[in-house]
């Protein structure tokens, strides 16, 4: 594995470079999957544009453009006068004249509103009414309580990928509040994926990210709708002058399994938009793999985490407390990893150095900086009182582990939540406990056509280290902290499960097959 | 009659009762009942003619025979079919060792090679299997194979045959072959029979025949319990027996052994002759809830013939929960909580019948005519005590036997009156007679006339319902509708388009019987082009009864979360179908500056849905 230099620490912003160090800069859990999404395919368009899109010419440089679109994000998220209006006894005219009064008072981040653009493009204020309403019931974010500049329109296509914002009066920036550069780290992965550009390919097919190779048309009606909602000067990408993320290693198996998931996904044949929460979902699984194995790296244990899923079983079985554990111990590794690796500089020679310099701790900060990027000046001024250099470390893990904890330290647990891996359900500690929706995305990544029910539990293990049959439960079994019965029930609930969301055909009691319904010829 | 009076224990009733639900069941395999009638020479087989056997036998006699595979689950027969071959073919089972896993004989030019359980090989198997291969594909003239094997184990030993050849092909050809129910293939010397495809509606008749006609019954004719008298009811056995050569009975049994067919539930024949053996001898105070001959004069005497209810033993009520539920046929049989399930019109006539002058007379033909299991002493006595304040004790005994009643009336309500009694609600499946006769039957019969439009128009308003997310009304169109983003969502208001039921222009709805499967089909053709294909959904009793509850008010989330997702696939799979037609017909006329959308904004106070908002979109 080649690791990449990190950048240097005049371009470090923070006050300690440990988490980026092991992980990149950044994985953030408060950026759900979905917001991730969008702002990697942000990302992707703008570089698309550039005609650079997945290429990565010089490592962690990514800088790229992106877009406001405040008229359309206005319109559908700052806008809560539409009904009233319409519902006023005035004619077509009137009603437009009151709402573009109302907007221009209330509208943000625009400098000189002027909406007036809409009334040609609408029949009548109704339809214009109904249009917002559309893409307002299909949003993201559209129902929860962010601020209105953190809410966005379903992706249909290139006009609806725009950046989340602070907006103050007529001001907006880009505060990185919800897009925290996780969506850039998924654009780096794929940069440094074998099959990034077959991605691409399939992204440009399905009409996400703008394309000449496809004709105007191939763009759906939506994202049409979408650009019919913004004057034609908002579509234009706004330079922005950034800092670039880091990911630490220039290629990795996690790399390419994401991009095979991809697209298998997007190979598929399914309607509309229905790959994307599937695409979606499965990043999230695999940016969480990506998360536990670098943990298990710096820990020196071996690759590959594995997972012990429960299907949910009406009472508590053996499973159950199996599968918390198993979160519990997963939860875990990303914070003993940065003690880890903060503790590894004891057995370097330059460490030793700084035990016999004539000022160990001095020489210490110096180390620490280096190391760390913790400012010696910053670091003096925290450590005060602090006499020896084990303390200093101590101080330092303590004060890493802290940081870690407000955020990357949640993501395990945020993210598992998300995509519907873990669950509280009916118990009081979390556990992996997968939902219908999270088989249904594995069954599409994992099966082609069609595949024998163990064979497809083999798969889940030998892809993400899953662990739900009893074949798969052996090491777990040999401590005898559970009888083969117990997992080979949670198999057979898995099965019933996967029937009960057609996804499973049984021939007999011996035989079943898990069948993927969009590769298939006939469905029954 | 004096119950001291002991009969001789009959040889054939012993012999059936190993066919039962008992804990040591003998009968389950053909090897053991081969040695009880090598030891009881006096006790004929039960027979009756195996579906395929001379097709198979012609096939081995043949000039250039097929390999054969028997696949099915446990009790479909497997082993019987080895050995009726084996004898059809050499003309004796002389020859016939089953105590041999691999068993070779000469069959014109070639060996025949009997393997008649794969999972019994060890060793030997990799072997076998390899020769088989080559005889299969051709490569090795002087064999031909006869191998039983479930399915599971079938390939799993295929997945681990170590060859010099790939043999990925042949092991892909056969998960075709079973997967898509098929018996033969283009590419191979090989025909697969799988015995689960075996109707258990069309074997049952032969099962039962066999058994009410077999000799043995002529036992009884020496036994002094075979009729009533004063004081005395006949022996259980003989009356169960009377009772299923019964027509109406039987047929509503072939009914319900059709309806799990069409459900997908396979039922074996191993099952049939327990079903059969406990329905006849079932009582759950004998032991081992079967009767014996030695049991009768007790069960006489103590007054409990009417705990050997046929009505109630075809169902497995005579067994411990426990067991009802691990054997197979009780647990499909089951599924239609017949029993459980019913009316206050059937409840009604049960409780108050005898004096409600408006439910006397279905009382008395009903429940009055029959002493026996009916109206008899203790159900009156309950019921007597239940009308004028029972202590809770009696009220629960009551209630028990209530359950009793209502599974025997619904093997006895006569056909003229099935459908005022409104039969099919004492089962889970309301729509079940409908579907049975309106649909599978009219279609077998190819009456497709008697498919009423009443019947297309119910599943198309069920299915407007799943697909819109709306409380919808329509029922002569299809309403075809997605969210935009997703289309399985469950809310759908971006109309697509209206699919007419009616014949017009290529379009319509109907139902077909399924050529492969012969299974009534859902056919919903979008284009008189005849390169579209249509998009067919197999209909079973399931996913029938949730699309009439679904039009009835249901929602569709409710009812069975399974056939919700089936019906969303369907509905991708018509959605498809739809813009590859647009694209065909260059449908809609897209313009560089210019567009609608359709909403489905508001239904008319009827609930129908006429025509979506279209919204006009300058560019």
């Amino acid at each position: 594995m080649i690791r990449l230099p990190r950048p240097l620490n005049k371009d470090i912003e923070s006050d300690v470079w440990i988490d980026e160090d092991i992980w990149g800069h950044r994985l953030y859990d408060e950026q759900t999957p979905w917001l991730t999404f969008l702002e990697f395919l942000g990302i992707v368009q703008s570089e698309a544009v550039e005609g650079r899109a997945f290429v990565e010419k010089t490592y962690n440089a990514l800088k790229y453009n992106t877009y406001n679109r405040l008229y359309l994000r206005n319109i559908l998220f700052n806008n809560p006068h539409l009904d009233a209006i319409l519902a006023e006894p005035i004619d077509n005219d009137n009603q437009w004249k009151k709402w573009f009064e109302h907007i221009q008072d209330n509208c943000g981040g625009i400098a000189s509103p002027d909406f007036s653009y809409l009334k040609e493009r609408f029949s009548s204020f109704r339809d214009f009414v109904q249009a917002v309403k559309f893409l307002q019931s299909s949003s993201i974010e559209g129902d929860s309580n962010k601020r209105w500049s953190s809410k966005f329109v379903f992706p249909y296509g290139p006009h609806c990928l725009y950046e989340d914002l602070r907006v103050t009066n007529n001001q907006a920036s880009n505060d990185r509040r919800f897009f925290a550069r996780t969506g850039e780290l998924l654009y780096l992965m794929f940069c440094r994926a074998k099959r990034g550009q077959d991605v691409l390919f399939y992204l440009k097919k399905l009409g996400l990210v703008d394309n000449k190779e496809f004709n105007k048309f191939h763009l759906s009606k939506w994202d049409r709708l979408v650009a019919t909602l913004q004057p034609d000067k908002d579509s234009q990408i706004i330079e922005r002058n950034r800092t670039s993320p880091y990911l630490p290693y220039l290629s990795l198996p996690e790399y390419d399994k994401l991009a095979e998931d991809w697209i298998s996904i997007l190979g598929c044949d399914m309607p509309d938009y229905d790959a994307i929460p599937h695409l979606v979902t499965v990043t999230g699984l695999h940016i969480i793999i990506y998360l536990l194995n670098r943990a298990k790296e710096t820990l020196k244990q071996k690759p590959q985490p594995t997972f012990i899923l429960e299907i949910v079983a009406p009472e508590k079985t053996v499973v159950r407390d199996l599968a918390a554990s198993s979160f519990l111990e997963n939860n875990n590794l990303s914070k003993e990893a940065i003690k880890e690796h903060i503790r590894a500089i004891e057995h370097t020679s330059e460490w030793g150095e700084c035990e016999v310099a004539h000022d160990p701790l001095d020489s210490a900060f110096d180390l620490l900086e280096k190391s760390f990027a913790w400012p010696k000046a910053k670091a003096k001024e925290d450590a005060v009182g602090i006499s020896s250099l084990d303390k200093l470390l101590d101080y330092l893990c303590k004060k890493a582990i802290t940081r870690h904890e407000t955020h990357l330290g949640k993501f395990h647990r945020t993210w598992s939540k998300e995509i519907g891996l873990s669950s509280s359900r009916g118990s009081r500690r979390i556990r992996y406990a997968p939902t219908d929706s999270l088989l249904k995305t594995l069954v599409l990544c994992t099966v082609p056509f069609r595949m024998e029910f163990q064979e497809f539990l083999s798969e889940l293990h030998s892809k993400y280290g899953f662990i739900i049959g009893d074949r798969q439960a052996i090491e777990t079994i040999n401590t005898g902290t559970a009888d083969q019965e117990a997992f080979s029930e949670n198999a057979r609930r898995l099965e019933q499960r996967l029937i009960s969301i057609g996804l499973l055909k049984r021939l007999s009691d011996a035989c079943a097959y898990v069948q993927n319904p969009f590769a298939m010829e006939d469905f029954q | 009659m004096n119950s001291s009076h002991s009969c001789k224990a009959s040889n054939w009733i012993r012999f059936l009762r190993q066919y039962g639900p008992i804990p040591r069941n003998d009968n389950m395999y053909d090897e053991a009942i081969q040695r009880v009638l090598k030891r009881h020479k006096e006790i004929s087989a039960i027979r009756f003619e195996p579906a395929h056997l001379k097709e198979l036998v012609d096939n081995f006699k043949s000039n250039d025979p097929y390999s054969v595979i028997l696949t099915g689950t446990a009790g479909d027969g497997k082993t019987f079919y080895c050995r009726e071959i084996w004898q059809a073919l050499l003309g004796s089972l002389d020859q016939w060792d089953s105590s041999k896993k691999v068993q070779y004989a000469s069959v014109g030019d070639k060996t025949l090679v009997v393997i008649k359980d794969l999972s019994e090989l060890t060793d030997e198997k990799n072997d076998c299997l390899k020769k088989m291969v080559d005889a299969i594909t051709g490569n090795n003239q002087n064999e031909v194979y006869l191998i039983a094997a479930n399915d599971g184990q079938l390939m799993e030993a295929l997945a681990s045959v170590n060859s010099d050849i790939d043999i990925t092909p042949i092991r892909k050809e056969i998960e075709n072959l079973l997967v898509l129910d098929k018996r033969e293939t283009q590419k191979f010397k090989l025909f697969l029979y799988n015995l689960s495809r075996l109707n258990a509606a069309h074997i049952f008749p032969k099962v039962l025949e066999a058994i009410l006609e077999h000799p043995g019954w002529n036992e009884c004719s020496q036994c002094p319990f075979q009729e009533s008298s004063e004081g005395s009811l006949r022996c259980p056995i003989i009356e169960n027996k009377k009772r299923l050569e019964d027509k109406l009975f039987q047929n509503r049994l072939i009914d319900l052994l059709e309806l799990c067919e069409l459900n997908g539930l396979h039922v074996p024949i191993r099952q049939l002759l327990i079903l059969l053996a406990n329905a006849v001898l079932g009582h759950s105070d004998a032991k081992d809830k079967l009767m014996t001959c030695e049991e009768v004069p007790r069960i006489l005497k103590e007054k409990k013939a009417s705990l050997a209810s046929v009505y109630s033993n075809i169902l497995g009520e005579n067994l411990s929960a426990r067991r009802r539920e691990s054997t197979t046929i009780f647990e499909v049989l089951g599924r239609f909580g017949i029993g459980n399930e019913s009316s206050n019109r059937i409840d009604n006539m049960l409780i108050f019948g005898e004096d409600d002058p408006e439910l006397s007379n279905d009382y008395k033909a009903l429940v009055g005519i029959d002493p026996y299991y009916g109206a008899n002493a203790s159900y009156r006595n309950l019921q007597k005590a239940y009308l004028e304040g029972a202590t809770p004790e009696e009220q629960q005994q009551f209630l028990d036997l209530l359950k009793i009643q209502r599974q025997r009336l619904f093997f006895t309500i006569p056909e003229e009156q099935q459908k005022e009694m409104h039969l099919w609600q004492l089962t889970v499946f309301h729509y079940a007679g409908e579907f049975l006769n309106n649909i599978y039957q009219a279609l077998k019969e190819k009456k497709t006339e008697r498919i009423s439009n009443v019947v297309v128009a119910k599943i198309v308003r069920g299915m407007n319902r799943i697909f819109t997310g709306l409380l919808v009304n329509n029922k002569d169109e299809l309403i075809l509708a997605t969210s935009g983003s997703f289309s399985q969502a469950k809310i759908c208001r971006v109309f697509e388009e209206f699919i007419s039921v009616q014949k017009k222009r290529g379009e319509y709805i109907t139902l077909e019987l399924d050529s492969d499967s012969n299974k009534p089909t859902l056919v919903v053709s979008l284009s008189a082009n005849t390169n579209m294909q249509k998009a067919k959904m197999l209909l079973n009793l399931t996913r029938y009864e949730y699309l009439c509850r679904v039009a009835e008010g249901a929602l569709p989330n409710s009812f069975s979360r399974e056939c919700y997702e089936d019906i969303l696939a369907f509905k991708t799979r018509l959605l498809r179908q739809l813009f590859a037609r647009r694209q065909e017909e260059r449908e809609e006329g897209e313009s560089e500056n210019y567009m609608v959308l359709r909403l489905i904004t508001e239904l008319d106070s009827n609930g129908m849905l006429h025509n979506p908002y279209s919204l006009e979109v300058n560019i």
